[in-house]
């Protein structure tokens, strides 16, 4: 439990939160997340990629305050755009949207935008308050942590990301590998010694990771998109009747306990380092499923299909806040281009943060609550520009993500070398993207990779060369049991998720499919 | 993120998953190729005499001995017929063959965006990067992607100038404005 001084804290940072100007970055922060998540395409990743550089002359606090609503913003903006847009994609994570899918062309579009945007805040505040309790302590415990436990934190982290998260173990450990060999380009930082950079003089202080991040989710979401793009004109299913009127008695009643249940589930699997959202909704699906008593609504549009995953989805998103904030590790592509902008800042997350930064994590901490709140009052006015900002014409709208994504790596350091190294990571985002290998593994291999160098060089300083003092210390010991627990629960789970993908396929082709416009 | 798609469209549509893997068979040789590229360039880092116990080179060697040995597991698969699945997207049709000549021309737009910046200005190379791609990707008619490019490039430059007080390369039409040029009023 938080001792009463945190209380203090967070009613201080509550307090920094709530000056006028400060309120006023957060609800702009929560209107570019939620117009940008709205926009397809576009994840919470890309997008606060993308935003990053507009945030370089604000100061430090704001510029986290306007990322904290970016981050629940873009998560809303997300749901809005699965439930409305008639082409459902393919991907594992779009499976419990295309519940709110099924329920919008159903008429019920306005219930599942409702249950999605007020499970999301119940789970998100519920999540936060986990948070905070939570972030203080385990910050407190990690103080503690020697080399060899962050390296076997950190290890924990690379399989999960990267072996055990995508459909080809082997593909996530390329794209694994490839992130570890861009964070190898640049000088060393122990013995000063160039690695990689072909004698080029803009490699020898690294691969700028905004350029990293930005080049595989926007450029390179945009060439793949371009070699299978879906034409026609865009369908948004029409939404009907007033907003205040969209959750019914009934509605409330089944939803509730889904929304408690997604963010038990999600807070966890977000929190420890295996993997985010993905999971997290998945088993918040499977389990509305196996407990409801109207099985056969579910590939239909059952409301707690909708409310349940939405719930967890958020919950998980606050989750993996815990080890980004208080251990910096990022488990998620998300949670590392945040890491990005904090170390734009000067930040280093970690159990030190808390205590040397303490005003500004308890003001950003403070600015989720208040993000969730203000996401919850704008979003169910507002869907009827959410609508027509869906049907920005498909063109444009990649034509305006590649733009400004030239534009956020030019104005880096005004370099148009800085262009070509984002068009070539652009390149292999799409060919990453076109063959299934998937492109998180890289970006957190990216940043954790060095800081694993880093630690286990230490370690072995320490020691002496002594390979058995990475695994003899108490913490990483239990780090590397959990590691086997999660390798074997993960087979386990993807069991299950095959056969609960093929119920679902058997369900989705008794209805009818939508039909391609080309 | 990408992951096993639910279940294979009904529909005999074209997929390019059919035929013979080229694609993915150069993508993992690439991947095999970068990481017999790391174990062998890892002998080429200088190891100076105060490097402690793992100098410079191991972590290196490491990620090298990976990267040969995913791909190698990829390409064992391909052998065996284990196609990877292209990620899905909101915009992405899954029954539509890959039309490689579209990206190349976004490809081609975005080169002679980076090469122009500096040549005729931010806001004009950034016309051509818009209203390439909008064109490429199918906007009609052809002279409203470029407009377009042109009044956002302008509102960019402007708002960088006057907000942010940061100047994107004017180009030589632009630069008899004060506003842009970064030298101020007058300048």
């Amino acid at each position: 439990m938080a001792p009463v001084g945190d209380v203090g804290a967070l009613l201080d940072g509550f307090a920094a939160a709530a000056q006028p100007q400060f309120l006023l970055y957060a609800l702009i922060g929560v209107f570019l997340g939620t117009a940008v998540g709205v926009l397809p395409g576009i994840g919470p990743a890309m997008a606060i990629a993308l935003l990053l550089p507009l945030t370089y002359t604000l100061e430090p606090q704001a510029a986290l305050i306007v990322f904290a609503g970016i981050y629940y913003g873009g998560m809303y903006g997300g749901s809005t755009t699965s439930i409305l847009l008639n082409t459902p994609g393919e991907s594992a994570s779009i499976i419990t949207a295309l519940e709110g899918n099924r329920m919008a062309r159903a008429g019920r579009g306005a219930a599942a935008l409702a249950t999605a945007a007020i499970g999301s805040f119940v789970a998100g505040t519920i999540a936060t308050v986990l948070l905070t309790l939570l972030a203080p302590t385990v910050a407190r415990l990690a103080v503690r942590l020697g080399p060899a436990d962050y390296f076997a934190l950190i290890v924990v982290a690379f399989v999960t990301v990267g072996a055990l998260l995508g459909s080809s173990v082997p593909r996530g450990l390329v794209s694994l590998g490839a992130g570890l060999f861009l964070g190898l380009v640049g000088t060393d930082t122990l013995t000063g010694q160039q690695r990689f950079t072909l004698g080029l003089p803009s490699f020898a202080d690294g691969i700028d990771v905004v350029i990293v991040a930005v080049g595989l989710f926007a450029v390179g979401e945009a060439l793949h998109t371009a070699t299978r793009m879906r034409h026609g004109p865009v369908r948004v299913i029409p939404v009907t009747g007033s907003w205040r009127t969209w959750l019914t008695g009934d509605d409330l009643r089944r939803s509730w306990r889904p929304w408690l249940r997604g963010a038990a589930i999600g807070f966890p699997i977000g929190s420890i380092p295996a993997g985010g959202a993905d999971v997290a909704t998945f088993l918040s699906y499977s389990a509305e499923r196996r407990l409801s008593r109207r099985k056969e609504e579910f590939g239909h549009g059952a409301i707690e299909g909708v409310a349940g995953p939405e719930a967890a989805n958020n919950a998980a998103a606050a989750g993996v806040l815990v080890p980004l904030l208080t251990l910096g590790l990022p488990t998620t592509a998300t949670a590392a281009v945040i890491l990005v902008a904090f170390q734009a800042y000067g930040i280093q997350p970690g159990p030190q943060l808390f205590g040397s930064e303490g005003p500004l994590v308890w003001a950003l901490i403070a600015s989720l609550y208040i993000g969730n709140v203000m996401l919850l009052v704008l979003n169910l006015p507002l869907i009827g520009l959410w609508v027509k900002v869906l049907q920005i014409p498909r063109h444009y709208l990649y034509a305006g993500i590649l733009l400004f994504a030239a534009l956020g790596s030019y104005a880096l350091n005004f370099l148009v070398a800085d262009v070509v190294v984002l068009l070539a990571i652009g390149a292999l985002g799409l060919l990453m993207r076109r063959y299934g290998y998937p492109v998180a593994p890289l970006v957190v291999a990216l940043i954790l990779g060095p800081m694993a160098e880093e630690q286990l060089r230490r370690e072995l300083a320490i020691s002496q060369g002594d390979l058995t003092s990475l695994v003899t210390s108490p913490f990483a010991a239990a780090a590397y049991l959990l590691l086997v627990g999660l390798v074997v629960a993960s087979l386990w789970l993807r069991r299950r998720q095959r056969r609960a993908e093929a119920e679902l396929a058997a369900l989705l082709d008794e209805a009818p499919r939508p039909v391609p416009t080309s | 993120m990408s992951s096993a798609a639910p279940a294979p469209s009904p529909a005999p549509a074209p997929s390019s998953n059919e035929g013979r893997p080229v694609g993915e068979l150069v993508v993992a040789l690439g991947a095999l190729a970068l990481g017999l590229y790391t174990v062998v360039g890892s002998f080429g880092i200088a190891v100076p005499s105060s490097a402690s116990v793992m100098g410079p080179r191991a972590f290196p060697v490491a990620v090298g001995l990976l990267l040969v040995a995913a791909a190698g597991l990829v390409l064992a698969g391909l052998a065996r017929g284990r196609r990877g699945e292209a990620e899905g997207g909101e915009d992405v049709d899954p029954g539509v063959r890959d039309d490689w000549r579209t990206t190349a021309l976004v490809v081609a737009a975005f080169v002679a965006h980076l090469a122009l910046i500096e040549v005729v200005g931010w806001a004009f190379a950034a016309a051509v990067l818009f209203g390439g791609t909008a064109w490429a990707l199918g906007a009609r008619p052809w002279w409203r992607g470029p407009l377009l490019g042109l009044v956002l490039g302008l509102v960019v430059q402007l708002v960088f100038a006057a907000g942010l007080g940061v100047t994107l390369p004017p180009g030589p039409l632009l630069d008899l404005v004060p506003v842009l040029n970064g030298r101020g009023p007058g300048g």
